[in-house]
């Protein structure tokens, strides 16, 4: 059970955080080659999403109502990619950060992982008075506790 | 499971083959779910998707690292590369397990039977030449249907 790495994407497809965990796991490169993986990945997030080959249908309204038929969920881009030496989980929020988690290719309840990440940048970034929205994360306490959340589960 | 669209990608980055099987509807009382038409733009869309992940997957998991598939909330993905560089995709609901052995497969006992020891087929199949045969129409049809 290991997590590699995290990256986090703000929503304009630009690197905003970059913390690896384990070494090892992945190849080292460097901070502008992780720009680049950024913004790369969320072009190819957008089109995944439009790639659905089943048009989401709008939910019909209630028979005998005059309501207008609703908008159709919109389809989700990329959730998880899997390669032969790792596994990526990408979760996206409703605002269009997102939270990349990679960890190897058997790891389990991953998604539980990035909420509780996510719980942990709600508590300790956004509601940091000092952190300019969009903006690179440095916030020592955000860092401390992800660390120690993610050396629980690595040690696990 | 369900097979929504397959494609091959030859070493010139062309889409040299796709077939597509027709999406099922998604609830009864709802219109039919119209499938995606399966023209160029698509095929363009997916071979970059497939092109920037395989780069990624190179870049991060080492020079032997190969990229399997994705997953989003309404579909799978599934790739398979051979040493020539040729690319089949495939995909298919997001129930369905991994399809590298079928796509291996496919590759194994369709493409190398009905296309390469075909004598009547070109070395480079531009625009789609010398794939479209019956045998290879028939038995991937036949391979993809006994799975679904």
């Amino acid at each position: 059970m290991t997590v590699f790495s995290l990256v986090i994407i703000n929503k304009a497809g630009g690197l905003i955080y970059n913390k690896t965990f384990h070494e090892g796991g992945l190849n080292k490169i460097s901070t502008n080659d992780y720009l680049v993986l950024a913004g790369t990945f969320h072009g190819v997030h957008a089109i995944t999403a439009r790639l659905n080959p089943i048009k989401p249908v709008a939910q019909p309204p209630a028979p005998g109502s005059n309501e207008l038929p609703g908008r159709p969920e919109p389809s989700s881009g990329l959730e998880v990619m899997e390669t032969e030496n790792f596994r990526m989980q990408c979760f996206n929020t409703l605002t269009g950060t997102k939270f990349l988690l990679f960890t190897e290719t058997t790891q389990t309840n991953v998604d539980v992982t990035i909420k509780r990440i996510y719980d942990l940048y709600a508590d300790y970034v956004m509601k940091n008075p000092f952190y300019s929205l969009e903006m690179p994360i440095r916030c020592d306490i955000f860092d401390r506790k992800l660390l120690s959340y993610i050396r629980e589960i690595n040690n696990r | 499971m369900a097979v929504y669209t397959f494609y091959i990608f030859d070493r010139h980055t062309e889409c040299v083959y796709v077939k597509s099987w027709t999406p099922p509807t998604q609830a009864a009382g709802a219109s039919p779910a119209p499938a995606i038409s399966a023209g160029s733009d698509d095929a363009k869309l997916v071979f970059g998707t497939v092109f920037s992940l395989r780069n990624m997957a190179r870049k991060l998991g080492g020079d032997d690292d190969a990229f399997i598939s994705y997953r989003t909330g309404q579909y799978k993905l599934h790739f398979y590369e051979t040493p020539a560089n040729l690319r089949f995709v495939m995909i298919t609901d997001t129930a369905s397990a991994s399809m590298r052995n079928v796509l291996h497969q496919i590759y194994i006992n369709l493409w190398v039977e009905y296309v390469v020891k075909n004598p009547l087929a070109p070395v480079e199949h531009k625009g789609g030449a010398g794939i479209k045969n019956e045998l290879f129409e028939r038995g991937l049809d036949q391979f993809i249907r006994g799975m679904m």
